[in-house]
């Protein structure tokens, strides 16, 4: 295994244990969302890279348009969570079902 | 350039690291860019200039926003830094479990493989040609990122309406 492989899949698995891990704050868990996918882009990009396959380049930019489609969802939440509660805790969340 | 590279990819590592050991959201934030600016770094070190660029500013700016978000939305009176003691403790199994990755999967070679600096012409990047595949051949790709962009609008401000529906409300 490489280090260019190694390092991205144990930042990968850091991330979703931070994310598992951690349940106090939303926006710590977007964070560890927008660092796995920071993860996966550096992923898919080295996959073009060392396979020499121009046409895989379309993934990182799909990959990168739908991590903002999901920081903005995300984001929307925290605001209706925050503006609707006083606070962004997590356990905050299961209040906005009803 | 491999040694570059290396430096990059532990400073990448380190810095997910500090998002991932979950300080509060200000300095989570400024551990992300610092992943970012890094990732960009190992980007260019491989030879795709054109994606690297890409990544930093758009990531960036949509950064900067979550930057201010934190800022705005969790603010608290003594935040916790990585000097805090369950930080800290965060950050030590961390690091000590990318060392038990490390001898379960043997890291053999520094890069192993080859940058587009050794191979074939100079001038003409790989990635610059993929992206402009996005606007010839992989036109339904885009028209699928641009109806999913304006779905996203809708989900959000209906999210965030703030009258009897949505899930903003009076209580």
């Amino acid at each position: 295994m490489t280090l260019m492989q190694f390092t991205l899949l144990s930042s990968f698995t850091l991330s979703m244990l931070g994310m598992t891990m951690y349940r106090t704050h939303l926006i710590s868990a977007l964070l560890c969302i927008e660092s796995m996918l920071l993860t996966l882009f550096l992923a898919t990009t080295t996959f073009m890279q060392t396979t020499q396959t121009t046409t895989i380049t379309i993934l990182p930019m799909t990959l990168l348009t739908f991590s903002a489609c999901e920081a903005s969802v995300g984001l929307a939440l925290l605001v209706a969570s925050t503006r609707t509660y006083a606070s962004d805790h997590l356990n905050t969340m299961n209040l906005l079902q009803c | 350039m491999s040694y570059f590279l290396f430096l990059f990819l532990l400073c990448f590592a380190l810095a997910i690291i500090g998002v991932a050991s979950n300080p509060s959201p200000f300095y989570g934030v400024i551990g992300l860019v610092m992943a970012a600016f890094f990732g960009c770094a190992v980007l260019v070190g491989f030879g795709s200039s054109f994606v690297s660029l890409v990544l930093f500013l758009i990531y960036l700016g949509g950064m900067l926003v979550v930057f201010v978000y934190s800022i705005a939305m969790s603010a608290e009176a003594y935040p916790k830094t990585w000097g805090d003691f369950l930080v800290i403790l965060y950050v030590f199994g961390f690091a000590f479990l990318i060392l038990v990755f490390s001898f379960i999967f043997e890291v053999s070679d520094i890069m192993g493989s080859l940058t587009v600096d050794n191979v074939g012409l100079y001038v003409i990047r790989m990635d610059f040609g993929g992206v402009m595949l996005l606007y010839s051949i992989g036109g339904p790709v885009l028209l699928l990122c641009g109806f999913g962009l304006l779905l996203v609008l809708f989900v959000v401000l209906e999210l965030t309406r703030g009258l009897a529906r949505g899930a903003l409300r009076i209580v």
